[in-house]
Protein backbone atom coordinates (compact mmCIF):
# COMPACT_ATOMS: atom_id res chain seq x y z
CA UNK A 1 0.00 0.00 0.00
CA UNK A 2 1.81 3.62 -0.59
CA UNK A 3 1.23 6.27 1.32
CA UNK A 4 0.60 8.60 -1.53
CA UNK A 5 -1.11 8.02 -4.95
CA UNK A 6 1.83 7.44 -7.77
CA UNK A 7 2.27 10.09 -9.91
CA UNK A 8 2.80 10.02 -13.35
CA UNK A 9 4.50 11.88 -15.78
CA UNK A 10 5.23 11.91 -19.25
CA UNK A 11 8.64 12.39 -20.49
CA UNK A 12 9.12 16.01 -21.31
CA UNK A 13 7.23 16.78 -17.99
CA UNK A 14 9.63 14.88 -16.15
CA UNK A 15 12.11 16.68 -17.64
CA UNK A 16 10.89 19.66 -17.19
CA UNK A 17 10.39 19.38 -13.74
CA UNK A 18 13.90 18.40 -13.01
CA UNK A 19 15.40 21.41 -15.34
CA UNK A 20 13.17 23.72 -13.18
CA UNK A 21 14.56 22.39 -10.04
CA UNK A 22 18.34 21.95 -10.91
CA UNK A 23 17.96 25.69 -12.53
CA UNK A 24 16.17 27.18 -9.13
CA UNK A 25 18.66 25.76 -7.25
CA UNK A 26 21.85 26.48 -9.10
CA UNK A 27 21.04 30.07 -9.19
CA UNK A 28 19.92 30.35 -5.89
CA UNK A 29 23.65 28.62 -4.62
CA UNK A 30 25.60 29.65 -7.92
CA UNK A 31 24.33 34.09 -7.63
CA UNK A 32 24.03 35.98 -4.51
CA UNK A 33 21.78 39.21 -5.81
CA UNK A 34 18.82 38.75 -6.87
CA UNK A 35 18.72 40.09 -10.93
CA UNK A 36 21.84 38.00 -11.25
CA UNK A 37 19.84 34.92 -10.15
CA UNK A 38 17.20 35.62 -12.34
CA UNK A 39 19.43 35.63 -15.45
CA UNK A 40 21.56 32.35 -14.58
CA UNK A 41 18.03 30.49 -13.44
CA UNK A 42 16.39 31.26 -17.12
CA UNK A 43 20.32 30.94 -18.55
CA UNK A 44 20.58 27.55 -17.00
CA UNK A 45 16.92 26.21 -17.65
CA UNK A 46 17.07 27.66 -21.37
CA UNK A 47 20.61 25.18 -21.79
CA UNK A 48 18.68 22.33 -20.37
CA UNK A 49 16.06 22.30 -22.58
CA UNK A 50 17.75 23.03 -25.47
CA UNK A 51 20.65 20.37 -25.03
CA UNK A 52 17.69 17.62 -23.78
CA UNK A 53 15.23 18.30 -26.66
CA UNK A 54 18.51 18.83 -29.55
CA UNK A 55 19.77 15.30 -27.77
CA UNK A 56 16.34 14.05 -27.96
CA UNK A 57 16.14 14.86 -31.86
CA UNK A 58 20.03 13.29 -32.07
CA UNK A 59 18.12 10.07 -30.80
CA UNK A 60 15.48 10.41 -33.04
CA UNK A 61 16.88 8.26 -35.98
CA UNK A 62 17.80 5.14 -33.29
CA UNK A 63 14.53 5.10 -31.87
CA UNK A 64 13.05 2.75 -34.64
CA UNK B 1 65.05 53.89 25.18
CA UNK B 2 63.74 51.95 27.98
CA UNK B 3 60.20 51.76 25.80
CA UNK B 4 59.55 48.05 24.81
CA UNK B 5 60.83 47.80 20.91
CA UNK B 6 57.78 47.34 18.31
CA UNK B 7 59.39 44.52 17.30
CA UNK B 8 56.43 42.83 14.51
CA UNK B 9 57.84 39.12 14.86
CA UNK B 10 57.44 39.22 18.63
CA UNK B 11 53.43 39.95 18.09
CA UNK B 12 53.48 37.59 14.90
CA UNK B 13 54.77 34.98 17.55
CA UNK B 14 52.10 35.48 20.19
CA UNK B 15 49.31 35.95 18.14
CA UNK B 16 50.06 32.85 16.15
CA UNK B 17 48.38 30.03 18.45
CA UNK B 18 45.36 32.17 19.09
CA UNK B 19 45.19 32.79 14.86
CA UNK B 20 45.48 28.75 14.54
CA UNK B 21 43.17 28.05 17.67
CA UNK B 22 40.54 30.52 15.66
CA UNK B 23 41.20 28.84 12.47
CA UNK B 24 40.58 25.07 13.96
CA UNK B 25 37.48 26.28 15.73
CA UNK B 26 36.28 28.01 12.49
CA UNK B 27 36.90 24.73 10.14
CA UNK B 28 34.98 22.64 12.66
CA UNK B 29 32.15 24.76 12.75
CA UNK B 30 32.00 25.02 8.85
CA UNK B 31 32.27 20.99 9.15
CA UNK B 32 29.24 21.18 11.94
CA UNK B 33 27.31 23.35 9.36
CA UNK B 34 28.50 21.07 6.14
CA UNK B 35 27.19 17.74 8.09
CA UNK B 36 23.81 19.96 9.17
CA UNK B 37 23.22 20.52 5.75
CA UNK B 38 23.61 17.04 4.53
CA UNK B 39 21.39 15.39 7.24
CA UNK B 40 18.77 18.23 6.49
CA UNK B 41 18.72 19.78 3.37
CA UNK B 42 18.78 23.52 3.98
CA UNK B 43 19.98 23.42 7.53
CA UNK B 44 23.75 24.27 7.12
CA UNK B 45 22.96 27.68 5.46
CA UNK B 46 19.86 28.35 7.57
CA UNK B 47 22.71 28.38 10.65
CA UNK B 48 24.41 31.23 9.11
CA UNK B 49 21.14 32.72 7.99
CA UNK B 50 20.83 32.27 4.57
CA UNK B 51 17.05 31.67 4.94
CA UNK B 52 17.07 32.19 0.62
CA UNK B 53 18.99 29.60 -0.06
CA UNK B 54 18.13 27.48 3.20
CA UNK B 55 14.58 27.22 1.73
CA UNK B 56 15.71 26.80 -1.82
CA UNK B 57 17.93 23.65 -1.11
CA UNK B 58 14.98 22.02 1.28
CA UNK B 59 11.98 22.47 -1.42
CA UNK B 60 14.19 21.41 -4.10
CA UNK B 61 15.28 18.39 -2.66
CA UNK B 62 12.27 17.82 -0.93
CA UNK B 63 10.17 18.31 -4.34
CA UNK B 64 12.52 15.88 -6.11
CA UNK B 65 12.38 12.97 -3.30
CA UNK B 66 8.76 12.85 -3.40
CA UNK B 67 8.67 13.06 -7.46
CA UNK B 68 10.81 10.06 -7.39
CA UNK B 69 9.57 8.20 -4.52
CA UNK B 70 5.78 8.69 -6.15
CA UNK B 71 6.90 7.40 -9.55
CA UNK B 72 8.32 4.47 -8.34
CA UNK B 73 11.54 5.27 -8.52
CA UNK B 74 14.29 2.82 -6.81
CA UNK B 75 15.31 3.62 -3.70
CA UNK B 76 18.64 1.80 -3.21
CA UNK B 77 19.31 0.29 0.16
CA UNK B 78 22.72 -1.04 1.50
CA UNK B 79 21.99 -4.89 0.16
CA UNK B 80 23.06 -3.85 -3.58
CA UNK B 81 23.39 -6.59 -5.86
CA UNK B 82 26.65 -4.75 -7.62
CA UNK B 83 28.57 -1.50 -8.21
CA UNK B 84 26.13 0.59 -9.82
CA UNK B 85 22.99 -0.54 -6.64
CA UNK B 86 26.19 0.97 -4.30
CA UNK B 87 26.79 4.13 -6.46
CA UNK B 88 22.90 4.45 -6.20
CA UNK B 89 22.84 3.87 -2.68
CA UNK B 90 25.80 6.34 -1.85
CA UNK B 91 23.44 9.12 -4.40
CA UNK B 92 20.24 8.56 -2.71
CA UNK B 93 22.18 8.35 0.61
CA UNK B 94 22.84 11.79 0.00
CA UNK B 95 19.47 13.10 0.92
CA UNK B 96 20.00 12.91 4.31
CA UNK B 97 17.36 12.42 6.63
CA UNK B 98 14.97 12.86 3.49
CA UNK B 99 16.13 9.24 2.33
CA UNK B 100 14.29 7.39 5.32
CA UNK B 101 11.59 10.10 3.75
CA UNK B 102 11.60 8.12 0.36
CA UNK B 103 11.25 4.86 1.79
CA UNK B 104 8.02 6.01 4.02
CA UNK B 105 6.26 6.90 0.56
CA UNK B 106 7.45 4.23 -1.19
CA UNK B 107 5.97 1.15 0.78
CA UNK B 108 5.21 -1.00 -2.19
CA UNK B 109 8.35 -0.87 -3.66
CA UNK B 110 9.94 0.55 -6.75
CA UNK B 111 8.40 -0.34 -10.30
CA UNK B 112 11.30 0.75 -13.10
CA UNK B 113 9.40 -1.57 -15.67
CA UNK B 114 8.07 1.75 -16.77
CA UNK B 115 9.40 4.94 -17.89
CA UNK B 116 8.06 6.96 -15.09
CA UNK B 117 10.15 4.81 -12.64
CA UNK B 118 13.14 5.18 -14.64
CA UNK B 119 12.50 8.64 -14.34
CA UNK B 120 11.70 8.12 -10.51
CA UNK B 121 15.23 6.72 -9.77
CA UNK B 122 17.41 9.22 -11.55
CA UNK B 123 14.84 11.83 -9.49
CA UNK B 124 16.23 10.82 -6.62
CA UNK B 125 19.67 10.46 -7.20
CA UNK B 126 19.91 13.57 -8.20
CA UNK B 127 17.88 14.72 -5.05
CA UNK B 128 21.36 13.45 -3.02
CA UNK B 129 23.67 14.39 -5.06
CA UNK B 130 22.18 18.07 -5.12
CA UNK B 131 22.16 17.77 -1.39
CA UNK B 132 25.82 16.87 -1.10
CA UNK B 133 26.65 20.07 -3.46
CA UNK B 134 24.55 22.30 -1.04
CA UNK B 135 26.14 20.80 2.00
CA UNK B 136 29.44 21.71 0.59
CA UNK B 137 28.28 25.02 -0.08
CA UNK B 138 27.37 25.55 3.36
CA UNK B 139 30.66 24.17 4.63
CA UNK B 140 32.70 26.03 2.02
CA UNK B 141 30.76 29.88 2.88
CA UNK B 142 31.13 28.68 6.43
CA UNK B 143 34.64 29.05 6.08
CA UNK B 144 34.34 32.53 4.00
CA UNK B 145 35.65 30.74 0.82
CA UNK B 146 32.74 31.04 -1.41
CA UNK B 147 28.90 32.84 -0.69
Amino acid sequence: MTVVPPLELNHFQAFLLFAVVISVAFGFLGRRRPKDRVKYILWSLFLFLLVGIGVGWAMFPFSR
Amino acid sequence: MDEPSQNPANDGAQSAPSIKEARSSSDSRALAFGLAGWLLPGLGHALQWMWGRALVVFFAVGLLVFAGASMKGNVFTRQGGDAFDTLGFIADLGTGSFYLFARAIETSGADVSHADGDYGTRLLATAGVLNLLAALHAFEAARGHKA
